[in-house]
């Protein structure tokens, strides 16, 4: 078993550097490759298999392998006692596979395949484990996913129009033609269900249910950048209105979730709330028009993100499924290795200066503080930043140092090796892959031109964020707790803005509802009367109509001329 | 199970569980051990102010606003050990029950001849050294 979990290892590792250097090369040639199959063309609308290669599908490919392949490692410790370790492995590649083929692919009908084996995949990986909450996480994924699924099938349907499905070719069309525009709105809808924005963004905490691994890899990394890789490749389609409308929730989904990390005592949600703030951050700053940064930002935070979840799942194998962030504490001396992978990479998530979350994140507050735009977007960015801070200082306070408050009798220790080397091999990445990144990516700087209080604007909101940080989290004998003393706000945040409660009672309720009633109404009323019960009137009615045909082979004939003068007659 | 409200309740039974209650409820609030240990002391402090109350109506009326403040200032995320009910591991792997494979159905039992074949010699072995060791089952008249 784990013979086949190196040799994927081996494998992927080999595509991803395969991959990388590629990239480089067609960054740096500017090539883009288009491979097409035709399938079917029918009534002028062509069905093709495309498969586009360019430096930005080589280049996510290549990050998405690395990854999986650092995870794969990783969970050949983290689940080496799962009894369905075949299943977990089988699933993880099928993840792989489909994310390929929704990377490479600049075809609605692929896409879709692609994007439905992501969701089927995902909801399979949440159910892992057999417990009542994997089971309610798995149902809220897979229905929030299931929307934007149809999102892009109604999309499809409506492409039609254009007698193909390579919306590559049309994107200028759509943005220009006002009927075609509406598949770029149901395009935003999918991405935004996929990326947690803000109608959706309750599935993400809840599908930290699913082994740490996985969080690591999909719901962290990957399969949540689906939605925002699929808008880099619509964004010239996007007309200003949608724009606006994105930029508005995703600054929203941005502010809310870092809120709400400031308030969660659970580890793994911490850190996908977390995620679900740089999703925010992504998505605004498509919104904002540029896409490359984006992108930029998309690879760099899957890297330092991938590399948390895998601390944290360090940590929590650990301490025998412990995720409650109020059971740990000095863990510092007890697992120096994970913790300081820990540290630089919650650093490079605050932007610390020349660690790669810097190179993105400073060049998208500084990108946003250029544009003429109003102050609610300006304030709601820094803020969050600040947050993010915020949340990162509190998580560090909590697990990091101060006191052990788990068991007293404890085997928290590092001896790990094979999980030890799987982040390991990320680290190095996270540490230089926004350097490197930022030199290939933007090979004509950007220029920025900002007065002194706004360049400053980003480190005055990040020390504020520590200092609110570590406030939020310290205690001394006699404080008087703020969370306690402001319930409602605190509870209002933790709840992530009472997100999962309208996602899942809220659509539930109407529905059974009705249910009920026409229940009540139909299957036992009206319909019980005239179907159930009246069925007895068309048997009588059947009765006397066999009645005529039987032995009355006039009858037949008659019959069959009447039906000969009707076809006759519809001609 | 033992939640159910099954039979009468002291009342001293339920400043108890009130008690136990809210010293949970602190711990789920106040993180640090030392910090917790100052807060449940108030609370001690608290209940022992009135327990020496005598008149019942003055108490239940105290118990029920205790147990009401308890209910707002519940914690939105109770500490839980993991493979404690309610906690995040809890019943995170099934293992299904041997007598599983009994219900197979008989198509599915084909696939594995030998393995059925044995097993059913196996739970005749079983049943009869269950009887030696206790018997033939008796069987229940009503």
């Amino acid at each position: 078993m784990m013979k086949l979990l190196y040799s994927y290892f081996k494998l992927f590792l080999f595509f991803s550097i395969f991959l990388f250097i590629m990239g480089l090369k067609f960054m740096n040639k500017n090539y883009s490759m288009m491979i097409e199959y035709e399938v079917l063309t029918l009534n002028s609308s062509s069905m093709m298999m495309v498969i586009l290669l360019d430096w930005m599908s080589l280049l996510f490919m290549s990050f998405v392998l690395f990854i999986s392949s650092m995870v794969i490692y990783y969970s050949a410790e983290y689940m080496a006692e799962e009894k369905n370790l075949i299943r977990f492995i089988l699933l993880v590649i099928l993840f792989v596979l489909s994310m390929m083929l929704l990377i490479i692919s600049p075809n609605m009908i692929s896409i879709l395949l692609g994007w439905d084996g992501l969701g089927l995949v995902s909801y399979c990986l949440v159910i892992y484990y057999q417990n009542m909450k994997s089971y309610n996480a798995g149902m809220l994924t897979a229905l929030s996913n299931r929307i934007g699924d149809v999102a892009i099938l109604m999309a499809i349907a409506w492409m039609m129009n254009f007698g193909s499905w390579n919306y590559i070719y049309y994107l200028e069309m759509m943005k220009g033609d006002s009927i075609m525009e509406m598949i770029s709105y149901l395009i935003v809808l999918a991405a935004m269900t996929k990326s947690a924005q803000i109608p959706f963004s309750s599935w993400l905490p809840a599908a930290m249910a699913a082994p740490t691994p996985v969080s690591s890899l999909v719901h962290s990394s990957t399969l949540v950048t689906a939605g925002v890789y699929l808008l880099i490749r619509f964004n010239f389609s996007l007309t200003d209105n949608l724009l606006y409308l994105l930029l508005f929730v995703a600054s929203m989904t941005m502010f809310m979730s870092g809120l709400a990390a400031n308030f969660e005592y659970d580890l793994k949600k911490i850190i996908a709330l977390s995620t679900l703030s740089q999703l925010g951050l992504m998505m605004s700053i498509l919104a904002l028009g540029s896409y490359k940064l984006t992108f930029f930002h998309l690879l760099v935070h899957a890297l330092f993100k991938a590399l948390l979840f895998m601390c944290a799942g360090n940590i929590i194998h650990n301490m025998m499924n412990c995720q409650d962030i109020r059971y740990m504490g000095n863990l510092m001396e007890k697992m120096p290795m994970t913790c300081t992978f820990f540290n630089i990479c919650n650093l490079s998530l605050c932007g610390l200066p020349f660690l790669s979350g810097f190179f993105s994140k400073d060049l998208i507050v500084e990108f946003m503080s250029m544009n003429y735009l109003n102050i609610y977007i300006y304030i709601i960015m820094y803020i969050s930043i600040g947050l993010t801070v915020s949340y990162s200082f509190r998580l560090s306070y909590y697990s990091l140092i101060g006191d052990f408050n788990f068991l007293s009798l404890n085997v928290v220790s590092e001896l790990s090796m094979i999980m030890l080397k799987g982040m390991g091999g990320l680290i190095l990445f996270v540490i230089f892959s926004g350097s490197l990144l930022e030199w290939v990516m933007f090979f004509e700087p950007i220029f920025i031109c900002l007065p002194m209080v706004m360049k400053l604007m980003a480190l005055i909101m990040i020390i504020m964020g520590m200092f609110i940080g570590y406030e939020v989290a310290k205690f001394k004998l006699g404080y008087s707790l703020k969370s306690l003393k402001f319930m409602t706000f605190s509870l209002f945040s933790s709840l992530m803005w009472n997100m999962p409660l309208i996602s899942t009672l809220g659509v539930n309720y109407y529905p059974l509802f009705l249910g009920k009633v026409y229940t009540k109404i139909f299957d036992q009323g009206w319909h019980e009367y005239y179907g159930g019960k009246n069925l007895k009137l068309l048997a009588k009615f059947s009765q006397v109509s066999q009645s005529f045909s039987r032995s009355h082979l006039k009858i037949y004939f008659l019959l069959l001329i009447l039906w000969v003068v009707f076809l006759l007659l519809n001609i | 199970m033992a939640n159910l409200p099954v039979g009468l309740v002291s009342h001293t039974r339920r400043v108890q569980t009130l008690y136990k209650k809210a010293v949970r409820s602190l711990e789920d609030w106040y993180d640090r051990r030392e910090v917790f240990r100052y807060h449940a002391v108030l609370m001690r402090q608290r209940f022992d102010q009135n327990k020496d109350i005598c008149d019942m109506r003055v108490a239940k009326d105290l118990v029920e606003k205790g147990e009401k403040e308890l209910f707002e200032k519940q914690h939105w995320h109770p500490r839980k050990f993991p493979e404690s009910p309610g906690g995040v591991a809890y019943g995170r792997e099934v293992v299904p029950p041997d007598w599983v494979v009994d219900y197979w159905h008989p198509l599915e039992k084909a696939q594995y001849p030998e393995y059925f074949a044995r097993r059913e010699e196996r739970k005749k072995e079983f049943m009869k050294a269950w009887e030696k060791k206790y018997g033939k089952p008796q069987i229940s008249t009503h």
